[in-house]
């Protein structure tokens, strides 16, 4: 850029950015008003009318809905008496029967709809009385719900068969130590109360678990019968005894499987059937194709008990809710004349009005005015938009920042990275907004980097010697599955099955990394359209592979057939989990996974350690500048080697931390992508295609699943239906890489 | 010697060409498959997919490799059949304006591909694989959150109770696009044949005559003409095509008119001087930056051209026989992969390709295709074995021509750089 144009750049961009300073100034000065309006007596008082306000209205709405569905039900009950009933239309009879419904709902709302008081003091005092019961009795069921919830958690995502541990033959005590082993506190004395729920539960879950068991060896059976049998027509007319002794005889697996002679012979009926159609026998769909996702587990609260000091605490509750509940009629009188099933529905939704989760100012004024309670002086507006205005003012104060100083910062962060990460701070203040817990994210975004960490860091040796991304890091990748299922098939658990499966990956991947660095040296300036290819190629190659290796262990085969690997394997009972789970501890509400952290911290510092001695030195001068390095007498290719296998053994070691963390291991088609994942990882933390730092892999995973968590959370709270996370994740992992090849493309043409 | 090294050089060139027929008749063999059913459905989806993989070409020759990017002009003829569906014009006429939407659309697109493009020379064919998957992100925004809300659509395509496009769309029924263009007029396969022969023999002595070529290139048109007229005349390959066993092969006429028509503009194109920029362009960029040729803008054209033919070409896949349902969200997705591979399998290169390429490379590919399940149900008797050597083949053809391409790079460099050393030691 030259000079003039420098001048005549940067006095816009310093009006724009004092433009934002002052509206900044505005909002935050805004803010701060409201703030301290909130704490003015006069607008606690105001709050505490409305409170009032927002009760009662509860009440009359409970009521007046209550005389609007009942006329709406009795015009039906009249109209279906008349004759000529069937003759009118669905939409004739809706119109006439919401016209009687709006009819009474008007005349309910004058005689109901604004109450007049009168008893203020006594009505006031039955509210705070039952708010104050309502708030302990709430926060302690809280309490013992998310201990409740953690137990839960740990049970379930640590289970991996709930038939051994509540089989039909255990009894309750047996139970409940096989599960204390998974989860020490539920033996804890003050758990007591909920042990009878969890027997609950794992009985439920072991039922649960037979039947998925059974549900897939049914549609196993289903597609064997449409593989096996070629021809259905010689089946056709045989009485179902007969027809099931044929089965039998074409395929003898089936003589084990008597209790679904049933569903078999319906299904054999229909096959059948579309043969003299002349169509296709089409079986079902064998294997779940599609990838897991990776869901929290959510506690399911009917396997709930309270405590006894809880159940007390509930039942003070409901006594001072009758005393509300008293003045409330005193006020209404026709409030007596209510069904018992709106009499829930009324207190629900006066403790909805009540007890709010988060009690500050302006969620509570937001809740009354939502319930019809008018307070609304431009004062008390202002206070209770207090939180939205100081963030928008951060927002627009970073903005002005950025601009101002837009170039120091891109010249220093690089472009991406810094558009990245502001786009994180905001994500962040929308999280703050829609009062997600950025507390819990946070955790979640650890989770997630002790996932993807070593993933990631197998690009750094690859861009290091000069090969650019490594897309065809998938190899590595499938190196290390293969030791996963190796150690499955061997029904290795632990530790040693952890680094057995490092082992064995690192084993085959050394002779892959090998021979896929040799052709990658004859293809300079096309590595990475290559190594893409060859990445995808051998993927399917692999899906072959997985059918046809001599695998006998039937926890990893398909159930029936006995031959070929499942898709998906549980690594819960192997080694799930086991290195996030190593000394991990709870901070502030959120679990930090020490092992895994300390695992991807140790591989960095071998890393870096590495590109600090003379082979890595080397290899980075090969990388960086190969004809150079050619004339001090260093071997490019070989050093090119180095670092290819290099990054197809990180890569081999990370998918079998990745499967630890994530507790699944995936075969087939889903190692595909990972390549691209990691690279969009490493390009957003800083690298380019020809240069990369330890560093650059921290923070690149950092803020790549950052934004992935947040943004998803974020998505799921602005738009309903999920799919806005997923678009976001694909157009910045492909963006990123699309701008790294702009960025190094022209003068490589070869 | 110098025939013998024409042997090996072609052999070279088209080795998995050879390797395909190979494996095309073993599989077709080993499958078992009634040879009835076999050619009708490769009839099916040489009708169905012939035209995209054409639109691949002139990338190729205009030096930008395969360009994987088509998926978008892809996304564009689905934007146009969305439009059309949600409007409720049926048949040809919805048709042609789905064609007409995607004219401007994909052109645009093709625009930003091209601009986007320049700035990886080099890297396109990765560049335009990326390109694609981020549009497929683009294309879920625009299906999932702007259609239905920010661009009102009709009732009946979107998803009930939310914003957003239906997962599949109908074509058949009353929505009436489905085989619009292939059901106007079908001729039986046999005449085609021998309606192409004659035609081919005619034009070999129209240039005859013309002395646009010579007597040994005529003797070899007019003995190809013979050879498939003889071919097909011999009862039991007839039998097989004209319904004697089994159905009657019939050609949808004006698809295959269009199908031609693209044979003919890629050939034509190419006389002209925009045909000869783009060889220039393609052959080496610096030559003919100095010989005056605008190259950026030279290579944005080719890919705008190849981004409207692909739309058009999947309009054509979506609305031809034993398709009938739009996966709105999955239907472009391997576009690209396909068709790069269709044409690869056809002796086609990272730099050169030819219309008889593109329609070989169909044939073989989707034969392949269509018997690959039975045939590993026959030899390994496991199916789901063929389903992935079908995408093992798609994505190898397509690694090893990349590889033979840089390989061969490669080797041209190092000899030239032996010579400059072996001039400068003469020197």
């Amino acid at each position: 850029m030259s000079e003039q144009n420098k001048e005549t750049r940067s006095p816009r961009a310093r009006i724009v950015s004092i433009v934002l300073f002052i509206l900044a100034g505005i909002l935050i000065i805004s803010s701060v008003g409201g703030y301290a309006l909130q704490m003015t007596q006069d607008s606690k008082n105001s709050l505490e009318e409305m409170k009032t306000q927002a009760v009662l209205h509860a009440a009359s709405e409970g009521l007046i809905n209550s005389i609007a569905q009942q006329a709406r039900a009795e015009k039906l009950a009249e109209l279906r008496k008349d004759k000529n009933f069937r003759k009118r239309g669905l939409d004739e009879v809706n119109a006439i029967c919401d016209g009687a419904m709006n009819e009474a709902r008007a005349e309910a709302e004058r005689l109901y709809a604004n109450p007049v008081v009168q008893d203020q003091t006594a009505l006031n005092s039955a509210i705070s009385s039952y708010e104050r019961a309502l708030a302990e009795s709430s926060s302690m069921s809280e309490k013992e719900r998310s201990v409740f919830a953690e137990i839960y958690v740990q049970l379930v995502d640590n289970t991996s068969d709930w038939r051994t541990i509540a089989g039909t033959d255990v009894d309750d005590d047996a139970v409940l130590r096989a599960m204390g082993e998974t989860a020490p506190d539920l033996l804890k004395d003050e758990n007591a109360h909920l042990q009878a729920g969890f027997v609950q539960l794992a009985r439920d879950q072991a039922k649960a678990q037979q039947e998925r068991e059974d549900a897939a060896l049914e549609t196993q059976l289903k597609s064997l019968l449409a593989s096996e049998i070629p021809d259905w027509t010689a089946f056709a007319g045989l009485e179902a005894d007969a027809l099931w002794v044929k089965l039998c005889e074409e395929i003898p697996e089936l003589k084990d499987e008597e209790r679904f002679r049933d569903t078999l012979i319906q299904t054999a009926g229909e096959y059948i059937a579309a043969t003299e159609k002349g169509e296709a026998v089409s079986a079902p769909a064998e294997a779940e194709e599609g990838s897991v996702t990776v869901a929290e587990t959510q506690a399911d609260y009917r396997y709930f008990t309270p405590s006894e000091a809880l159940q007390k605490e509930e039942s003070e509750e409901s006594d001072s809710y009758e005393q509300l509940y008293s003045q409330l009629v005193a006020v209404i009188p026709d409030l007596g004349t209510l069904s018992d099933k709106l009499q829930t529905s009324l207190r629900e939704n006066i403790e909805k009005v009540l007890w709010l989760e988060d009690d500050s100012f302006s969620a509570r004024y937001s809740m009354y005015t939502a319930n019809q309670a008018t307070g609304g002086t431009w004062k008390m507006q202002l206070a209770a938009v207090a939180k939205p205005l100081m963030l928008a003012g951060t927002a627009v104060l970073l903005l002005g920042l950025v601009i101002l100083f837009w170039k120091p910062l891109t010249e220093r962060f690089g472009v991406p990275r810094t558009i990245i990460a502001l786009f994180f701070i905001f994500l962040c203040l929308m999280a703050e907004l829609y009062n997600i817990s950025v507390r819990m994210m946070l955790g979640n975004v650890f989770e997630r980097m002790t996932m993807y960490g070593v993933l990631v860091l197998a690009m750094m040796p690859g861009i290091q010697c000069g090969i650019g991304l490594n897309m065809g890091m998938t190899i590595g990748c499938i190196s290390g599955l293969l030791g996963i299922v190796l150690a499955l098939q061997f029904n290795m658990t632990g530790f040693p099955a952890l680094l057995f499966a490092c082992a064995a990956g690192t084993v085959v991947s050394l002779p892959l990394g090998w021979a896929y660095s040799k052709l990658l040296n004859r293809m300079k300036g096309n590595e990475m359209t290559i190594s893409t290819y060859v990445g995808f190629s051998f993927v399917s190659l692999m899906c072959i592979g997985w059918m046809m290796l001599p695998f006998n262990n039937p926890k990893i085969v398909w159930l029936l057939s006995g031959k070929g690997l499942r898709v998906t394997h549980s690594l819960l009972g192997s080694f799930a989990h086991l290195l996030d789970n190593f000394l991990a501890f709870r901070i502030f509400g959120i679990k930090v996974p020490t092992g895994g952290l300390l695992f991807l911290g140790l591989c960095c510092l071998a890393i870096w350690l590495f590109s600090r001695s003379r082979l890595g030195i080397a290899m980075t001068a090969a990388g960086s500048n190969p004809r150079f390095a050619e004339a001090s007498g260093i071997n490019v290719n070989r050093m090119r080697t180095v670092g290819t296998v290099l990054s197809t053994i990180i890569a081999a070691m990370g998918i079998v931390i990745y499967s630890q963390a994530f507790g699944y291991a995936q075969l087939y088609t889903a190692p595909r992508q990972l390549g691209f994942i990691a690279s969009s990882a490493i390009l957003i933390g800083g690298a380019t295609v020809s240069k990369a730092k330890v560093s650059h892999v921290l923070i690149g995973v950092f803020l790549f699943e950052g934004v992935l968590v947040f943004g998803q959370q974020i998505a799921n709270s602005v738009v309903a239906g999920g799919g806005l996370s997923e678009v976001m994740r694909i157009m910045i992992s492909n963006g990123i890489i699309l701008y790294a090849l702009t960025q190094s493309g022209g003068g490589r043409r070869g | 010697m110098g025939e013998q090294n024409k042997i090996k050089a072609h052999l070279e060139k088209y080795v998995v060409t050879y390797l395909f027929i190979a494996l095309s008749i073993l599989f077709i063999v080993t499958s078992g498959l009634d040879i009835n059913y076999v050619a009708s459905q490769l009839l099916l989806r040489l009708n169905r997919n012939a035209f995209i993989v054409l639109a691949l070409i002139i990338p190729i020759i205009a030096g930008m490799g395969i360009n994987f990017a088509i998926t978008i002009g892809a996304m564009a003829a689905q934007i146009g059949l969305l439009l059309v569906i949600s409007w409720g014009i049926t048949g040809l006429p919805g048709i042609l304006l789905a064609g007409l939407i995607t004219l401007p659309l994909g052109s645009f697109f093709g625009f930003l591909i091209g601009k986007l493009l320049n700035k990886m020379k080099g890297q396109e064919t990765i560049g335009s694989l990326i390109l694609g998957y981020f549009a497929n992100g683009a294309y879920q925004l625009l299906f999932l959150f702007i259609f239905g809300s920010v661009i009102p659509l009709n009732s009946n395509v979107t998803i009930v109770g939310a914003s957003g496009v239906q997962n599949t769309l109908n074509l058949t029924g009353s929505v009436g696009l489905y085989t619009a263009v292939d059901s106007i007029a079908h001729i039986p396969f046999l005449l085609a044949v021998y309606l192409g022969c004659g035609v081919l023999a005619a034009a070999s002595v129209i240039q005859f005559v013309r002395k646009a070529i010579t007597a040994k290139r005529l003797a070899v048109g007019l003995i190809i003409a013979a050879v498939i007229a003889g071919i097909f005349s011999i009862p039991s390959i007839a039998a097989v095509v004209n319904g004697t066993h089994g159905r009657e092969l019939k050609l949808p006429l004006v698809t295959w008119l269009l199908i031609l028509g693209l044979c003919l503009f890629n050939s034509t194109i190419m006389r002209t001087r925009l045909g000869q920029k783009f060889r220039a362009v393609g052959q080496n960029q610096t030559v003919a930056n100095a010989s005056g040729i605008d190259v950026d803008r030279t290579r944005i054209i080719a890919i705008m051209i190849s981004t409207v033919l692909a739309g058009w070409g999947q309009i054509l896949f979506m609305q031809s026989e034993g398709i009938g349902t739009f996966q709105t969200y999955a239907a472009h997705e391997q576009v690209g992969l396909y068709a790069g591979a269709a044409i690869l399998v056809g002796g086609a290169s990272i730099d050169r390709a030819t219309n008889l390429q593109a329609l070989v490379g169909t044939f073989l590919f989707h034969s392949l295709f269509i018997t690959a399940q039975s045939a590993a149900s026959a030899m390994f008797g496991n199916s789901a074995v063929g389903e992935y050597f079908r995408a093992f083949l798609s994505y190898g053809v397509i690694a090893v021509a990349l590889i033979m391409y840089a390989w061969r790079g490669a080797k041209q460099k190092k000899a030239s750089q032996i010579n400059l050393a072996e001039e400068a030691a003469k020197a």
